[in-house]
């Protein structure tokens, strides 16, 4: 095999699109024999960083490490090694500034078309977007 | 899993980048199993209305000499690829075809030939990821 996307970075928001991704980046890992990265990153608005209490959403946290766990189920029962990681912060800056992180070692990033937030662009949500434009990494668009 | 990579479009332009997608391609299609389809894009454009015929010609001229390169690197990988010269809209022509070949995926560098580029991302590259309706791997 000479394919060379090792470490597969898949972020994750809980909704449909981007399970698709996972299920995409499971089957190309399959492939290479490589390993995923699941990101999962809490959407804490700019004004919380002033007002600390607000870092203290217990119900979106609990959500997120369901995500993430669901996201593991799906991956061993392939028999896919997946670690998984969950930041706080704006979405879009903090997966992209993962993925250009050199100590993570990135080759690829999957990622759904769109995520939750489908109403803001018709094709193409504005996370993904974001992304796309600022990794420096390849990127594969899931649809 | 019914995202099998059957057929990889790669749209080519003759540039550094286009090179880099179609090497990512052939990794993609060891891996999978798939053909690979090459298609170059002479773009009609508006503004050069006097001497149009002459410089389509060129254009087409310059897109079949990329063809044939690509299709020679890739032949010596051991892969046969189909390929197409079309002319008109880069955009729409790419969609055409991954409808009438039912494309599965399509590969393209991030920036292209285009005079103005843009900081990362090309237009091109950015109008696909907008409208394509199959995944789509930006090659960086």
């Amino acid at each position: 095999m000479v394919i060379k996307t090792k470490k597969i970075l898949v972020p994750l928001d809980g909704s449909k699109n981007s399970i698709r991704g996972l299920d995409m980046a499971i089957h190309i890992a399959r492939q290479s024999q490589g390993i995923i990265v699941a990101l999962s990153v809490k959407s804490v608005p700019g004004i919380y960083a002033i007002h600390p209490l607000g870092f203290l959403d217990f119900n979106s946290t609990k959500e997120l490490k369901k995500t993430l766990d669901d996201a593991k189920l799906r991956a061993a029962k392939k028999g896919i090694k997946l670690i998984s990681k969950a930041l706080s912060g704006d979405p879009g800056y903090d997966i992209a500034r993962f993925a250009n992180n050199k100590k993570n070692g990135i080759d690829l990033v999957v990622i759904g078309a769109r995520g939750r937030s489908s109403a803001k662009e018709l094709f193409l949500g504005s996370v993904s977007n974001y992304v796309l434009h600022k990794s420096k990494k390849p990127v594969l668009v899931v649809k | 899993m019914t995202n099998n990579f059957k057929t990889i479009l790669v749209p080519l332009d003759g540039s550094k980048y286009s090179k880099k997608a179609l090497q990512r391609a052939s990794e993609i299609t060891h891996a999978f199993d798939s053909k690979i389809i090459l298609l170059y894009v002479a773009e009609k454009s508006s503004i050069n209305l006097l001497d149009r015929k002459e410089y389509l010609k060129m254009v087409k001229k310059f897109g079949k000499k990329n063809l044939d390169d690509a299709n020679k690197t890739l032949s010596k990988k051991g892969i046969k690829a189909k390929f197409f010269l079309k002319e008109g809209n880069i955009v729409s022509e790419i969609e055409k075809i991954v409808k009438s070949e039912k494309c599965d995926l399509v590969i393209v560098g991030n920036k292209g030939l285009g005079t103005v580029t843009r900081f990362l991302l090309g237009s091109t590259s950015n109008k696909l990821a907008q409208h394509s309706p199959c995944s789509l791997l930006i090659v960086k």
